[in-house]
């Protein structure tokens, strides 16, 4: 691998991880600590308005993209994850009857009831998408395709 | 916690206008102008089209 690639394989992990960090790696120190912040604080928003995290759900299509934004976030998202579910869980089981599934259901229920949940669900998700372009950035930067 | 709906609005797109300015411009000026267009679009257009929901009601008719 060249080190062009390196670059842009390490400052991807590195946004991944951390919002902003793959700026950072490339540079761009001043975009990075600003990237992080306005990610961070879309967040933690999120969280304070009592928004959750979305569970793969087999005959919802469309929650594992959701899912999938949820988890663009990094490391930080597994926050989210315990806040609503009081446990780490990506999917909903199958068998929609089995206790696993039963209590994960409720979680998701007592969330919705509140009544900030949808705009905290809006910020969890407006903050991975985020990160996503974040690090389609840094690996455009990375490249040299963008300065 | 922001129970204000309207709060939520400003806050949501001062922060989504940040990220869009510094992502999209690296010139100081130009940042400040994509940012300031991007928030008062997000604010205008939504403040429009709820005028234009107002007239609905907020339950289906029977």
């Amino acid at each position: 691998m060249n080190s062009r690639g390196f670059s842009a394989l390490v400052s991807c992990a590195a946004a991944w991880v951390v919002p902003g960090a793959g700026h950072f790696y490339l540079g761009k120190r001043r975009r990075a600590g600003v990237f992080f912040l306005v990610v961070l604080a879309t967040f933690f928003l999120g969280l304070l308005n009592e928004g959750r995290a979305y569970v793969a759900d087999g005959q919802q299509p469309l929650s594992y993209l959701a899912t999938l934004t949820n988890v663009a976030t990094g490391p930080v998202e597994l926050l989210s994850r315990q806040a609503t579910y009081h446990r780490l869980v990506y999917q909903l089981p199958s068998d929609e009857n089995s206790p696993e599934a039963a209590a994960i259901l409720s979680a998701m229920r007592s969330k919705v009831k509140s009544v900030t949940d949808e705009y905290g669900t809006t910020y969890l998700l407006a903050a991975g998408l985020m990160n996503m372009l974040l690090i389609l950035d840094a690996f455009d930067i990375a490249i040299g395709r963008k300065s | 916690m922001l129970r204000s709906h309207f709060l939520n609005m400003l806050v949501f797109a001062a922060l989504v206008s940040v990220f869009f300015g510094f992502l999209t411009q690296n010139e100081r000026r130009e940042r400040l102008k994509v940012m300031t267009i991007l928030f008062l679009s997000m604010v205008v257009l939504s403040l429009l089209i709820a005028y234009a929901m107002f007239p609905f009601p907020l339950t289906s008719a029977r």
